[in-house]
């Protein structure tokens, strides 16, 4: 059986989440990377069964996956004109 | 023959122009700026007119992608606009690596300019000062980002000794915090030094020990 991964971790995943947050162009990309991370790591967070935290975890990984490719892709095709919300 | 190579010629630049401008066109509206990428001569082989398309400092990317088609030198001149010179040797079969290494500067240059400008107001007098606890102002800052992050009211009680977890944050929420105050005062935190901080006093500490750094 897979060990379920530690505090630290998670943890790790989380910030990373939201580093590869910030390589967005897009404001709302942006933004919303952030926002899913923050809800799913927080409706998460009261997993009892180790299986479900292992999958939850391994998801998490694919999804940062996803995350850093679009990061990518997306910096290569950013508008000229920022959005208005961008300070 | 060497007319219909020419013309053949002209309709593939042409295409592919258009083609261009569509792809990029998505977030224009073309009545809106004065001068735009929309009023070039599709004919500009020779004579190119010094198109100088400003817009917002933005991280402008076409020069690194690898469409040698469709980023002839007609295209070379819509670069943000902060190189009107470079428009203007554009004209003369531009040195690629010369292109790019004045966007490189201006992007970058353009980067720093917008996104961080209170951090050149804080961090030049930090510099100046020998302090070995954290100043008032970092602790203040970092009281702030903390009452924005953890929802508290104006006069709840956050000062440097209060501990994160007695706010009301969880081990999430620390990290968010930490993400945030990197981002508010440019720095780069590692992992383990964001394991270690518990208190409001620690974040500053950390703050001014990684500003010094650089």
């Amino acid at each position: 059986m897979v060990p379920p991964p530690s505090r630290t971790e998670i943890l790790s995943l989380f910030r990373s989440f939201l580093r590869s947050a910030r390589q967005f162009p897009d404001y709302n990309i942006r933004e919303y990377t952030k926002r899913r991370t923050v809800d799913a790591f927080h409706g998460n967070k009261s997993l009892s069964n180790p299986s479900s935290v292992v999958a939850a975890f391994t998801d998490g990984k694919y999804q940062l996956q996803v995350a850093k490719r679009q990061a990518l892709v997306y910096s290569f095709y950013c508008p000229k004109t920022k959005s208005i919300m961008d300070t | 023959m060497r007319l219909l190579l020419m013309v053949a010629g002209e309709l593939i630049n042409w295409h592919f122009q258009t083609q261009a401008l569509t792809k990029h066109s998505q977030f224009f509206d073309t009545n809106y700026k004065p001068f735009s990428l929309y009023n070039i001569p599709s004919h500009s082989s020779c004579s190119l007119p010094l198109v100088v398309f400003y817009s917002f400092p933005v991280f402008n990317s076409s020069s690194q992608i690898s469409f040698p088609l469709l980023f002839s030198q007609s295209s070379m001149a819509s670069i943000a606009g902060s190189s009107t010179f470079m428009a203007s040797l554009s004209c003369h079969k531009p040195n690629q690596a010369l292109t790019r290494a004045s966007n490189f500067n201006a992007v970058s240059l353009a980067i720093n300019g917008k996104s961080f400008p209170s951090l050149k107001l804080h961090s030049a007098p930090s510099r100046l000062r020998v302090s070995c606890a954290a100043k008032p102002e970092t602790v203040d800052k970092v009281c702030s980002i903390v009452r924005k992050q953890l929802a508290l009211p104006e006069d709840s009680a956050v000062t440097g000794e209060s501990k994160f977890s007695s706010l009301g944050a969880d081990s999430l929420d620390t990290v968010e915090i930490v993400m945030g105050l990197e981002e508010e005062f440019g720095i780069s935190v590692e992992e383990e030094s964001a394991q270690t901080i518990a208190t409001v006093q620690d974040a500053a500490d950390l703050i001014e020990k990684l500003i010094e750094k650089k």
